[in-house]
C-alpha cells in the first residue's frame, strides 16, 4: 500500500519538506521549552498529519481537485467572512476560527482556494481571445478574499495574494502592457491605501523606512529580532543556547520569528542551511514545473511557489531589517496546523503533478 | 529561448542569493557587533516623558506650570541584593516598599522602575555621590507640575494624579506610559489631550555594568500645548482674599468676551499635594475635610436659589400677559391662596402696601409674587426657568452638567407619585421648595438679562473674537427684559432697595439679592447682577452658603468685588 502510494513521488521534494519540518520542530522545542504549551508535541502531530496530505493528495490527483476548485472557493470566502462575526480575537486581530476543538485560521484555506480557482478559471480561457475579460474576472476572484483577509486586519496576509496573482497571471501569458499597467496602478494607488490602513500597521511601515520614529514599539521588535540573528554570527550559539530569543526580546518567537532562534542558536551556516533547503524545494518545483505540458499544472506550480517564495523572503527578510514586520509565517517551519497543512496541500498539488506529468 | 518560466526561475534564485547575502551580512559580517549588542542584552528603552503644556491667565501669568523633579529610579536587573537596604535607609522609606516598586509593573524588559519621586535636591546630590555602592540605581530629573498660586483658581485649573494600570492598559501607549500623569480634574483634565504632548524614547546601548555607551535611536517628546484662560489671577487673588474662612462662590463674566475673569469657591485647596507623592497625607486630610474643599460651589453644588428667582416668576408672568409692570398688589404682610388656606407671612411682617412690579422686585416683597404665582402654573414658571438656562446643561469646559433641579408637575409626579398642590407654587415663585440651582446657572441666567436676552455661555478658554458666531436670542420680549433690568437697578440704586449695600459711587449697579431659607441653620445669602447698569461690561454672581442675608453678606462682598474690578479694569478717564 504504502509502496504504491510512495511511486511516482518526487524525492527530492518529499526531502526537502521532511528536513525543514524537523529543523522546525527542534526550533519550536527550543524557542518555547520554557514556557508552558507544549508547542513541539502538537507541531509533531501537524507535522505527521500534513505528510499524510502530502502522500494522499498525488493519490487523489490535481485534475479532480481543481474540478471542485470553485465550490471550494466559496466555502473559503464563507470561512472568511464567519471568522468576522465568530473569530477569536488575539492580539486585536480576528484571525481565528474554533471549530470544535481545533482552531483554525481560515487565511490560510484562503490562499489555497484562490489559487486553485484561478488557476482553474485562467487554465479554461485561452490568453489570445478576450483577455481583458479573463483578466478582470480573475482580479475579482483575487480581490475578494484579499480584501475580507484585510478587514481582519491582516495585511500582511493580504498582500501575499498579490505575488501569487501576478505569476499566476504571467505564466498563463498575460499580455505585458497589461502587466506594466498592474504595476502602476498599483503604485498610484498606493498613496490612497494608504488611508486605509490602521495606525498599527502605517507605524509599522513607517517604522521600516525609519527606525527611530518608534524605538520604543516595533522599532523595538524590529532591532530586537536584528540582533538575535546578528549575535548567531557565523557559527551560532549552540542549539538551545540563544539568550536573545529565550529571555523573550524577540516576541512570537515560535511562530512568526523563529527564525531568530534559528539565526541566534545555528549561526550563519544554519540560516544558510535553512535557505539551500528553501532553494532546493523551489529548484525541484521548477522541475516539476518543465516536466509538464498542462497549463494549468504551471500556473498552479508556479502559484504554490510564488505563495512560499514570499513567505520565505517576506519572514526572513523582516529578521534582519530587510522588509517591514509583518505576520507571515515562515512555511514548514513556524509553529502552527493551518500554516504547515495548507503547505503540504500546495506541495501536494505539485507533487501530483509530478506524478501525471507527461513522458517525453 | 529565453521563456516567461526562465524569466521567473532567474527571479526567484537572484532573491534567494540577494537574502542570503543580507544573512552574511548581518551574521557575518556585522555578526560581532551585534553579539557586543546582545550580551546581557545591551540595548536599554528610556522612554522619555513629554513636558506638559503651560495654563496662563489673560495677561500670560502662569497658573501652572512644570518644576524639576528628582526621581531616584532603578534597572531591577542591574541591583544587586546589598543595594535594597542601603536604598530604604537613604530614602528612609521600608525596604519592602523599595521591593514593591522594583518589582512594580513596568513597560519594557530593563527599563527603569521609579522607585521614589520628587526627592530633595541635597538627597538627589547625596545619592549621587554614593553612586558607586548602589549598581543600578540612577537619579532622572524630569519635568512635574507646579501650581504657584497654589489654592488661588483650584476648581479650575484641576490637578493631576499618576494613571492606574487600568487605565494604562486602555491608552494610547505613544502618550502614555506605566509612570505618565493624567489630569483629574478642571482644566487638567479637559483639556488633557491637549496640554499633554508625545512621549518620547531612546535606545541606548549600555555597558555591562549599566552605563550608557551610545544612544541608538532617539525620539525627541513633543511638549503639550499651552492654554491661556480668560480668568484674571489679580482679580481671582483678590476675590479669594474676600472670601476666605467663608463657604461661598463668586463667579465674575466678562460680558463682552463672555469669559469667565473670576471663578472662586471656598474653601479650596492645593492642587499641589496631589502632585508629587510625598505629600499623601496632606491629600487624605483634603479629602475627608468635612468643609469639602474640593468641591467647587460655583457649579458643583446646588442650593436653593430664594429670591433671586423672583426674576424668573417676574419675566414669566410678564411675558405670558398675566401682568405689566405696572399692575399693582397689595401686601399687608400675610397671604393666603384662600380663606381657609395657611396664611404665609412676607418678609416684612407688617407688610410693603401698595406695589408695582418694579417696587415688589425692589423690595423683594413675597407677598407680589404669590400674587402672581395664583396667575402661573408650575409648568409655566418651569418653562421660563429652562428658557433662561436654569436647569440646562452647561457648555462651560470644566463642567456640562447642572446638578440643580427645576421641579414641575410632571417631576413631582415621577418623583413622589402626587400632583402638584398649588401651594407648592407659592414656595417655587420665590424659589424655595423643591428648587435648587448652582451660583453659576444664576449668573448666565443674569448675563442674559443683561445682554438683553442673547443667549450667553461662559467659558474659561480664551477664544479667537471672530469665532463668536451669533448666539441665539431667548423666546422672552425685548421690553419686558427691559423692565426686568430697570427693576434690577432699583435694587440697588432705589433707597428702599435690598441691595443697597453694594452700591458704589463710581457709577450704577444693577442686582438682586436673595435669602434663601435653610432651616435648622442661618439661610444662604445670594447676590447677582451686572454692571454698570446702561452697557453693562459684566455680570456676577456672589453666593455664602449659610451666609444670613442676601441684603447684608451678600451686599457687601459684591461692593468689595466691584471696587477691585475697578482698580484692576475700569477705563481710568470713563
Amino acid at each position: 500500500m504504502l509502496r504504491r502510494l510512495l511511486s511516482g513521488i518526487h524525492f527530492p521534494l518529499l526531502f526537502s519538506v521532511v528536513a525543514l519540518a524537523v529543523i522546525g520542530i527542534l526550533f519550536i522545542y527550543s524557542a518555547s521549552y520554557r514556557d508552558p504549551g507544549n508547542y513541539e508535541a502538537k507541531q509533531v502531530f501537524w507535522v505527521l498529519t500534513g505528510l499524510t496530505v502530502l502522500i494522499l493528495v498525488p493519490w487523489i490527483g490535481y485534475r479532480p481537485v481543481l474540478s471542485v476548485s470553485y465550490p471550494f472557493y466559496v466555502l473559503t470566502l464563507i470561512l472568511l467572512v464567519l471568522v468576522d462575526f465568530f473569530g477569536s480575537k488575539v492580539l486585536g486581530a480576528q484571525r481565528w476560527l474554533a471549530l470544535g476543538p481545533v482552531v483554525i485560521q481560515p487565511s490560510e484555506f484562503a490562499k489555497l482556494g484562490t489559487l486553485l480557482a484561478v488557476v482553474n478559471f485562467l487554465g479554461s480561457h485561452h490568453p489570445w481571445e478576450g483577455q481583458v475579460r479573463t483578466v478582470s474576472i480573475a482580479l475579482m476572484l483575487i480581490a475578494l478574499p484579499l480584501i475580507l483577509v484585510m478587514k481582519q486586519p491582516d495585511l500582511g496576509t493580504a498582500l501575499l495574494f498579490i505575488p501569487m496573482a501576478v505569476v499566476m497571471l504571467f505564466l498563463w501569458g498575460v499580455r505585458k502592457r497589461f502587466l506594466i499597467a498592474g504595476f502602476s496602478a498599483l503604485a498610484l494607488a498606493a498613496p490612497l491605501a494608504w488611508g486605509f490602513l490602521k495606525e498599527y500597521q502605517k507605524k509599522r511601515l513607517m517604522v521600516f523606512v525609519n527606525p527611530n520614529l518608534d524605538p520604543l514599539g516595533s522599532g523595538y521588535t524590529a532591532i530586537q529580532s536584528k540582533i538575535a540573528v546578528g549575535s548567531g554570527g557565523l557559527w551560532g550559539k549552540g542549539y538551545l543556547g540563544g539568550t536573545q530569543t529565550q529571555l523573550h526580546f524577540v516576541p512570537e518567537h515560535h511562530t512568526d520569528f523563529i527564525f531568530c532562534v534559528i539565526g541566534e542558536e545555528w549561526g550563519f551556516l544554519g540560516s544558510l542551511l535553512v535557505l539551500c533547503l528553501y532553494g532546493f524545494l523551489f529548484h525541484s518545483i521548477f522541475l516539476v514545473m518543465q516536466h509538464t505540458t498542462d497549463v494549468k499544472a504551471k500556473m498552479l506550480c508556479g502559484g504554490v511557489l510564488a505563495l512560499l517564495f514570499s513567505h520565505v523572503i517576506i519572514n526572513i527578510g523582516m529578521t534582519i531589517g530587510l522588509m517591514p514586520i509583518a505576520g507571515v509565517p515562515l512555511p514548514l517551519v513556524s509553529y502552527g496546523g493551518s500554516s504547515f497543512i495548507m503547505t503540504c496541500m500546495c506541495l501536494g498539488l505539485v507533487l501530483s503533478v509530478y506524478k501525471e506529468r507527461s513522458i517525453f | 529561448m529565453f521563456t516567461r518560466f526562465h524569466f521567473f526561475q532567474v527571479f526567484v534564485f537572484i532573491l534567494l542569493a540577494l537574502l542570503g547575502f543580507g544573512l552574511f551580512h548581518t551574521q557575518v559580517l556585522r555578526g560581532h557587533y551585534f553579539r557586543e549588542l546582545g550580551q546581557r542584552n545591551r540595548i536599554r528603552l528610556i522612554p522619555l516623558e513629554a513636558p506638559r503644556g503651560r495654563v496662563f491667565d489673560q495677561k500670560e501669568r502662569l497658573l501652572a506650570a512644570n518644576r524639576p523633579s528628582y526621581n531616584v529610579v532603578a534597572v531591577p536587573e542591574d541591583v544587586t541584593p546589598e543595594v535594597y537596604p542601603r536604598l530604604a535607609k537613604l530614602l528612609d522609606i521600608p525596604e519592602k516598599e523599595v521591593r514593591r516598586r522594583m518589582s512594580a509593573g513596568r513597560e519594557y524588559p530593563f527599563a527603569p522602575a521609579v522607585i521614589k519621586e520628587d526627592i530633595p535636591r541635597e538627597l538627589a546630590f547625596r545619592l549621587e555621590e554614593k553612586k558607586p555602592e548602589l549598581p543600578g540605581v540612577a537619579i532622572r530629573v524630569e519635568g512635574i507640575r507646579y501650581y504657584p498660586y497654589g489654592e488661588i483658581a483650584s476648581h479650575v485649573i484641576g490637578y493631576i494624579g499618576t494613571v492606574n494600570r487600568v487605565e494604562y492598559d486602555v491608552l494610547d501607549h505613544d502618550r502614555f506610559g506605566v509612570n505618565s500623569k493624567i489630569g483629574r480634574a478642571g482644566i487638567e483634565k479637559a483639556f488633557d489631550d491637549f496640554l499633554r504632548g508625545w512621549r518620547g524614547g531612546q535606545q541606548i546601548e549600555v555597558d555591562a555594568r549599566g552605563q550608557m555607551v551610545q544612544v541608538l535611536s532617539d525620539r525627541k517628546p513633543e511638549p503639550g500645548s499651552d492654554i491661556t484662560l480668560t480668568l484674571d489671577l489679580e482679580f481671582q487673588k483678590k476675590i479669594m482674599a474676600m472670601i476666605e474662612g467663608k463657604h461661598a462662590s463668586i463667579v465674575v463674566l466678562d460680558l463682552e468676551t463672555e469669559g469667565l475673569l473670576a471663578m472662586a469657591s471656598a474653601p479650596a485647596y492645593d492642587p499641589n499635594i496631589f502632585v508629587s507623592p510625598a505629600t499623601s497625607e496632606q491629600r487624605l486630610q483634603v479629602l475627608k475635610d468635612s468643609s469639602s474643599p474640593m468641591l467647587d460651589r460655583g457649579i458643583n453644588a446646588a442650593y436653593p436659589p430664594g429670591s433671586v428667582f423672583k426674576l424668573v416668576t417676574a419675566l414669566a408672568a410678564l411675558d405670558l400677559g398675566k401682568i405689566t409692570p405696572e399692575t399693582r398688589f397689595y401686601c399687608k404682610g400675610s397671604f393666603q391662596l384662600s380663606p381657609k388656606a395657611k396664611v404665609a407671612r412676607c418678609w416684612l411682617h407688617e407688610g410693603h402696601g401698595s406695589l408695582n412690579l418694579y417696587e415688589a422686585l425692589e423690595r423683594s416683597c413675597n407677598v407680589y409674587f404669590w400674587n402672581l404665582a395664583k396667575r402661573l402654573t408650575p409648568d409655566e414658571i418651569a418653562h421660563y426657568a429652562h428658557e433662561l438656562g436654569l436647569g440646562e446643561p452647561l457648555k462651560l469646559e470644566i463642567s456640562r452638567m447642572a446638578p440643580g433641579l427645576i421641579p414641575d408637575s410632571s417631576w413631582k409626579k415621577a418623583r413622589f407619585k402626587q400632583p402638584w398642590y398649588q401651594g407648592e407654587t407659592l414656595n417655587m415663585a420665590i424659589g424655595q421648595g423643591y428648587m435648587l440651582v448652582t451660583p453659576f446657572e444664576i449668573l448666565r441666567l443674569t448675563s442674559i438679562i443683561a445682554k438683553n436676552g442673547r443667549v450667553v455661555e461662559p467659558h474659561l478658554v480664551v477664544r479667537d473674537p471672530r469665532m463668536m458666531h451669533e448666539a441665539p436670542h431667548v423666546a422672552i420680549q425685548e421690553h419686558n427684559l427691559n423692565a426686568i433690568r430697570r427693576a434690577m437697578l432699583q435694587v440697588v440704586e432705589s433707597d428702599y432697595g435690598t441691595g443697597q449695600l453694594a452700591r458704589v459711587d463710581f457709577d450704577k449697579l444693577a442686582g438682586k439679592t436673595g435669602t434663601a431659607q435653610a432651616p435648622p441653620e442661618k439661610a444662604h445669602s445670594w447676590m447677582t447682577g451686572f454692571f454698570p447698569y446702561k452697557d453693562p461690561k459684566i455680570a456676577f454672581v456672589v453666593f455664602v452658603e449659610h451666609g444670613g442675608s442676601g441684603g447684608i453678606t451678600s451686599a457687601r462682598l459684591v461692593k468689595q468685588m466691584l471696587e477691585a474690578w475697578k482698580d484692576l479694569h475700569a477705563a481710568p478717564a470713563a
